[in-house]
């Protein structure tokens, strides 16, 4: 699997990784792929396993803070820093238009691709437009702010509000 | 978790809202911060980092405070 290294499988031990693993690298590959949300159908069948046990692993995933998902417990709505809904936040890389779920998650697509990316997005007082160039080491110098309004021993109180 | 043009712009969004304003973090901390959370979230290593691995990422980008603390009180 691109992106995973080492393992005497030269799979990065995926091949014996538990279903947890499994599944999160199949949904990680299928949002840097195509940018967008699998469906449990789609990780069922990349990872050769049964619709019910992606559920029961999904819930796992949630559990242990991986996954974000909507209250039908199989649409996804963040695999930080992918989300799978459109956003404010959107960047494109290689011909695949991303979302991200925050400013933070905007750096961390092109951080987690290690590839450049274009980000659209902007001021959320004034609406003015920001666009960067992102290089696969960083942002160009710019004078704007990135602002939290929560703390961080309050971010998972409400994940989709911070 | 938002962009803003400038300092003006945060305490206008804040006042706004009723809400303090927090630390102002530049693009380039903003990026040391994407960097050490998912630069290998692709991988099958990858974690996400624990309490004291957060308060050493945010220090040595020169974030400190309670604010940044995730196991903070006084919140």
């Amino acid at each position: 699997m691109e992106g995973v290294s080492g393992g005497a499988a030269g799979d990065g031990g995926v091949s014996e990784a538990t279903p947890e693993l499994r599944v999160k690298l199949a949904v990680y590959r299928h949002f840097a792929d195509s940018g967008l949300a699998p469906s449990v159908a789609e990780i069922a069948a990349r990872t050769g396993t049964g619709v019910g046990e992606v559920r029961q692993t999904y819930a796992r995933l949630r559990a242990q803070r991986v996954l974000v998902l909507e209250a039908d417990g199989e649409s996804i709505r963040m695999a930080p820093p992918f989300s799978g809904v459109p956003t404010q936040h959107r960047l494109t890389s290689d011909g695949v238009t991303y979302y991200a779920n925050c400013a933070w998650d905007a750096f961390g697509i092109p951080a987690a691709l290690h590839r450049p990316a274009v980000l659209h997005s902007r001021c959320d007082a004034s609406q003015e437009p920001l666009e960067l160039a992102i290089s696969a080491q960083g942002p160009p110098s710019s004078d704007w702010f990135f602002h939290c309004a929560v703390p961080a021993t309050k971010w998972w109180n409400d994940i989709v509000f911070t | 978790m938002l962009f803003f043009r400038s300092e003006e712009r945060v305490r206008e969004w804040c006042l706004k809202r009723g809400l303090p304003v927090r630390p102002l973090v530049t693009l380039d901390q903003l990026w040391g911060l994407a960097h050490a959370w998912y630069s290998t979230r692709l991988e099958a290593n990858a974690r996400r980092p624990q309490p004291d691995e957060m308060r050493r990422i945010f220090a040595g980008l020169g974030l400190t405070g309670a604010f940044w603390d995730p196991q903070a009180d006084k919140f």
